[in-house]
């Protein structure tokens, strides 16, 4: 390699390699910062709640502080309680806190005494982003509460220092790439983890040894050529990946990233405003089928195997009903075919809260159209629908599939449009029958098409939450629910969000699971 | 009064109310879920709100019903929430316990509290705090055919007679959501059952509740209401004259078609126990959200929603159960029969338990329900719903 | 079985017919029960397994196009603009984010292609009603709740994955002849990309268009979670606004539902000229 190129080469591997470590010192900064800030003003505003327990002026820049009686229930209504307030550094006297015209700053001390009872002393934050801290402690008569103003915000960022530190680390990048050798390597380690320095001051050594590592990883990829390569193809692909990219982008912000906190959520548990770190317990919880039996519609593996079933219906219905209708409507003799075309994605068309309403009301016992039918076709007289399994089950099969098939019809119409006719006449006159033609033909060339549908199609129904929670309900006891209505159950009755990402997750595996091997069949089967 | 006349007087006392607060500059945004009368006169109550406060302007934003909780729990932490809000009273425990609504009791002092009535404001406090102001309360209620009942029961006992001769003219006695909690709650607390127990611990695999299950099953095999009905249904049915009674609270008053005719009265006494079959109530309030951005200002409209002729204009307009007592002395909303018997009958109501469990517990109870109208056994499938609640679907 | 030039017997063609009309019959038959309950009074649903309304009123109707808001706008007018945007926007930011990515996937090899594509298809395997809340933290960070650029890139990212696969489909199945030609004659990638390709890709196009607007037009919960001000909503939210806690507007709802769907059919309408018959076998053969 010649030289300009060479010394170009390093600078590239440090740019690479710091810009990874400047994302990590920032995070660490940030948490560090806010950690401070936080620390520093609360330790003020305990202060000055504590000098107005001792009966001194409150020190530093406080809006109000005083002293807040215990509260007197009213008789009529206990929950209302009355307390009074003296405020510090004034003349002594007290006043009534509360009542309609009270001013808003009187109930920031007046909840903090209730506070106070409830937890003990405390110094926090308000909610409210005013960045204003009240702070309660115990007194003679009552509660002694602060509520202080920070003179500043927190630190701002420390641009000087990292520019600093940056121009070492490219000096120093710089400076063994000249000399050369071991040096090379050696130079580009040391400038690229220039940053775990103040990143040790500000986190630890956690980070730290993580930038350190990435200098490190950079270095010796960069001495076996590893980054040449890497930064070789990207110029190389470079058109295809411009085609990739807006796609990619908005993919990776709008749909990886809180899917990324989904996965995340699936170890903890949540209880009011907390999260606590539970490791794989909700995993284990589900997966151990919550101790219940294998029959019986709370145990995980019967939910499963419910959920498969329904999506194996419900695709297969989906297809050869979507697929048939293409099919027919491709007749070129055919006449009406815009109409019926229109009309069969009618139930497309309309939202589906309403249709899969209609359907619930078709199915009803006693008044449904559907057993008026049956009776009058002598099949059956007052079935009750959402009583068995089967039968509930059928119902939400029958519903999902009215309301799915006109997706797969419409995809099966533009796949079939990309068959050459001719290829069906040159068969024809090879004499093959309707079967071998639409074996031969029709089929192989549907699938790229209809691959993608079927798999995104079984996706869909796997979690389709609508259908199930307006037809069946999970009539009947529970058993025809699938796994998305159980994590939704989790999350939105019992606000369980971590149970509820954690099914989620299991879900996700499931799909994935089918998915590489679905497509693997499609792939193997799609090639000539 | 007239309708102008209880405008100029909300608008009166809407200025009144702002004499004790400063200038301000931001206005307040209210959520509600209202449609039909009660939105129209919300709107109302707002522009007159607006009329006397050009400062303080009062925005309201409909929400639907499905996304509230769910708009409401993403939107609030992140400071996007609304100043106010008007929802049921039964998820105060959730919300108090993520933080999410302001506690209201600093402003209020025993004459604002007077003002309501106290089955209405009691279920708004939880955990020695009041979390809002009612606006109406909703129960259920005895709605029943003129033309196909001329005495309704005061008795199960008299009710169940009533269904040979319903049934005998194609007709069911009385539709309710038998398979919903909601539905059933009557029957339960008739029976002496209960869902939590007074320290607050869950209690509901009781031998009263099984009994009020098997009386519920009782009816269905008696041919005295519908199987598997849900409350669109009994909407439906008394609406074709396919029930003669049904269970329902004031929103069916909109649902049932024009021209069928119709009365209202209280629920009947269960005869085995000789006590009132007593229906949730829910106390529909104001609340605040804990971010809101001026409270003072947002607890000025509360009370402004909620005063005297707010509530007048909310009973007249939107025949809303208004939790305000002198809403009552009112000539056209004291003639209004149908807000006097729901009136009534909250006297013999239970409060919707307010703590965070009661959400895990509707739809356990839901398929408990099912199971034993369809034959299943009371004790083992209220058993199943306490396992439940504990453990987790 | 399509391409011959006889009819086939009169067997055949009753037999289609009959298919036909019987699927159609039962199609329709949810769909005119909605019709019915849009035009007959009243809020409920009635018992008879009817089609035919009983009475016909026009009330919902004007229920529907008459609902105002706080300020005396007319919400349905504002709520379909705003509905039209959205799903129109949705339409061509997804089908245009999707058509680059699918020619890339399907016709250049490079690292990650695979992958990639796999990717697509998985970030969207994690329910959706479990990522509302983070996604509403990411739209407020970036300044997006609230605006029609959120709620068009939110739905435009929800369709990708099932447009990228679909024309990466319709991309694989078309010959290569064509475009060498192009290049041998000196044009660039973007340029074959425009001028060949997805002209060529026309049918698959259509569908995803399809899709995109579908998937916009008739979202709700993320509709009426984003936007804060009510005149920002878009239709469905105004059909689900009639959905109380213990009761219904159906009527409404209704009458809201048959609205909603005529743009959709409108749009299949003048797509189904592109979905079908918008090829001739020469033209694929190059």
């Amino acid at each position: 390699m010649k030289t300009p190129a060479r010394h170009r080469a390093q600078l590239r591997d440090w740019g690479a390699a710091t810009l990874v470590a400047l994302l990590i010192a920032s995070a660490v900064f940030f948490v560090h910062r806010n950690r401070e800030f936080r620390a520093r003003e609360e330790g003020r505003a305990r202060a000055a709640a504590l000098a107005v327990a001792r009966g001194e002026p409150p020190v530093g820049r406080v809006d109000l502080a005083g002293v807040v009686s215990p509260p007197r229930a009213s008789a009529a209504y206990p929950f209302l309680r009355h307390r009074s307030f003296v405020e510090a550094g004034g003349d002594g006297a007290a006043r009534e806190l509360g009542g309609p015209c009270a001013p808003a700053a009187d109930k920031l001390v007046y909840d903090a005494a209730g506070r106070f009872e409830a937890e003990g002393a405390f110094a926090g934050f308000l909610p409210d982003g005013s960045g204003r801290v009240v702070a309660a402690t115990p007194t003679e008569g009552g509660v002694a509460v602060a509520v202080s103003t920070p003179p500043g915000g927190p630190d701002a960022f420390p641009w000087l220092t990292l520019i600093g530190v940056l121009g070492l680390g490219a000096a120093l990048a710089g400076a063994g790439s000249v000399m050369g050798g071991a040096a090379r390597p050696l130079g580009l380690a040391l400038g690229a983890s220039g940053l775990a320095v103040p990143t040790f001051l500000w986190g630890g050594a956690l980070p730290a040894t993580l930038i350190g590592l990435v200098a490190l990883g950079v270095a010796w990829s960069a001495g076996r050529g590893g980054t040449d390569r890497f930064f070789g193809a990207l110029a190389a692909h470079r058109t295809a990946l411009s085609f990739v990219a807006p796609a990619a982008v908005s993919m990776a912000v709008l749909v990886a990233t809180p899917f990324v906190v989904g996965l995340v959520l699936g170890f903890y548990d949540h209880d009011a405003n907390s999260w606590k770190f539970v490791g794989l317990d909700n995993f284990a919880h589900i997966l151990s089928g919550g101790g219940k039996a294998f029959d019986d519609p709370g145990n995980f593996w019967f939910v499963l195997g419910v959920t498969v079933l329904w999506t194996v219906c419900n695709v297969a219905l989906h297809v050869t009903l979507g697929v048939a209708l293409a099919l027919l409507l491709r007749q070129k003799w055919l006449r009406g075919k815009g109409v019926f075309r229109m009309l069969l994605i009618l139930p497309w068309a309309i939202p589906n809260y309403i249709t899969a309403l209609i359907w619930k009301g078709m199915f009803q016992s006693e008044y449904g159209a559907i057993n008026s039918l049956l009776d009058l076709a002598g099949l059956g007289h007052g079935v009750s629908w959402f009583s068995s399994w089967s039968t509930a089950f059928t119902a939400n099969v029958v519903t999902n599939t009215w309301l799915g098939f006109p997706f797969m019809m419409v995809v099966a119409l533009g796949a079939l449009e990309s068959i050459p006719r001719d290829l069906y006449e040159a068969a024809e006159v090879d004499g093959a029958s309707a079967w071998q033609r639409f074996h031969h033909i029709t089929l192989p060339h549907l699938r790229p098409a209809l691959g993608p549908a079927v798999v995104m199609g079984s996706i869909w129904t796997f979690n389709m939450f609508n259908v199930i929670f307006l037809v069946s309900r999970g009539e009947p006891g529970g058993s025809t629910d699938i796994l998305v209505t159980n994590a939704y159950r989790w999350a939105f009755e019992r606000d369980e969000y971590g149970m509820a990402a954690a099914y989620a997750t299991i879900i996700f595996l499931i799909l994935l699971l089918w998915t590489v091997f679905g497509t693997k069949v499609t792939r193997k089967e799609a090639a000539p | 009064m007239t309708r102008a006349g209880l405008l100029l007087a909300a608008t009166a006392v809407a200025a009144s109310a702002a004499a004790c607060s400063p200038e301000r500059d931001h206005g307040v945004v209210l959520w509600h879920t209202y449609n039909g009368a009660e939105r129209d006169t919300l709107e109302e109550l707002a522009a007159s709100w607006n009329q006397a406060h050009p400062d303080q302007e009062l925005t309201l934003v409909a929400v639907p019903y499905d996304a509230f909780a769910d708009k409401l729990t993403s939107a609030i932490p992140n400071g996007n929430g609304p100043d106010l809000f008007i929802y049921a009273h039964d998820r105060i425990g959730a919300w108090a316990a993520a933080s999410l609504v302001e506690p209201v009791e600093f402003w209020v002092d025993e004459p604002i509290a007077d003002r309501y009535d106290r089955n209405a404001l009691l279920p708004l406090a939880y955990q020695d705090s009041l979390w809002g102001l009612p606006l109406a309360t909703k129960s259920l209620a005895l709605f029943y055919r003129t033309d196909q009942v001329t005495t309704p029961p005061r008795t199960t006992d008299e009710l169940i007679a009533m269904a040979p001769d319903a049934r005998a003219h194609g007709r069911f006695a009385l539709a309710y959501a038998s398979t919903e909690l909601y539905g059933h709650a009557p029957w339960l607390y008739g029976y002496g059952g209960e869902i939590f127990a007074d320290d607050g611990s869950l209690h509901v695999a009781t031998a009263e509740a099984a009994a009020a299950a098997g009386f519920a099953r009782k009816l269905v095999a008696d041919g005295v209401s519908p199987a598997e009905t849900n409350g669109q249904q009994v909407a439906t049915l008394f609406g074709e004259g396919k029930a003669s009674m049904a269970l329902s609270g004031p929103w069916f008053i909109g649902d049932i078609p024009a021209g069928v005719p119709w009365a209202v009265t209280t629920l009947p006494t269960v005869s085995a126990t000789g006590r009132a079959a007593e229906p949730f109530l829910t106390a529909e309030a104001v609340l605040m959200s804990s971010r809101a951005r001026d409270k003072e200002a947002a607890f000025a409209v509360m009370s402004y929603l909620t005063d005297d002729p707010s509530a007048v204009l909310r009973a007249r307009q939107a025949r809303q159960v208004v939790a305000n007592k002198a809403a009552y002395d009112d000539p056209d909303v004291a003639a209004d029969q149908v807000l006097a018997t729901f009136r009534d009958q909250l006297d013999h109501t239970v409060p919707m338990p307010a703590t965070p469990t009661m959400r895990a517990v509707w739809r356990p109870y839901q398929i408990a329900l099912q199971e034993i109208l369809r034959g299943g056994d009371p004790g083992d499938a209220l058993r199943g719903v306490e396992d439940e609640v504990i453990h987790g679907p | 079985m399509t391409a011959r030039r006889t009819r086939p017997s009169w067997l055949g063609v009753a037999a289609t017919y009959a298919a036909l009309l019987v699927v159609t019959a039962v199609v329709l038959y949810p769909v005119m029960l909605v019709c019915k309950k849009a035009f007959e009074p009243g809020r409920q649903f009635a018992l008879s397994a009817s089609p035919i309304p009983r009475e016909v009123t026009l009330d919902h109707f004007r229920a529907l196009m008459g609902a105002h808001g706080s300020h005396g706008e007319l919400l349905f007018l504002r709520h379909a603009m705003n509905s039209a945007l959205v799903a129109l926007a949705t339409t061509v930011v997804g089908v245009i984010l999707s058509c680059t990515a699918a020619y890339a996937l399907s016709r250049f090899r490079f690292p990650g292609r695979r992958a990639g594509l796999t990717t697509f298809l998985v970030v969207q395997m994690f329910p959706a009603s479990m990522l509302l809340l983070p996604l509403y933290v990411l739209l407020d960070k970036m300044s997006l709740l609230n605006s029609v650029t959120g709620l068009v890139m939110v739905y435009a990212t929800t369709a990708i994955p099932f447009c990228v696969w679909t024309l990466k489909g319709y991309f694989d199945g078309l010959p290569r002849e064509l475009e060498e030609a192009a290049r041998i004659d000196g044009a660039g990638p973007w340029r074959i990309f425009f001028t060949i390709m997805l002209p060529l890709a026309r049918p698959g196009i259509a569908v995803t268009a399809l899709f995109s607007f579908m998937t916009a037009w008739n979202e709700f919960i993320m509709a009426s979670t984003f936007m804060t001000e009510e005149t920002r909503y878009t239709l469905p939210v105004l059909l689900q606004s009639s959905v109380g806690q213990y009761s219904a507007d159906w009527g409404l709802f209704a009458a809201g539902a048959i609205v909603t769907s005529v743009p959709v059919m409108a749009l299949f309408y003048v797509l189904q000229r592109s979905l079908v018959g918008g090829l001739t076998a020469g033209s694929v053969k190059g």
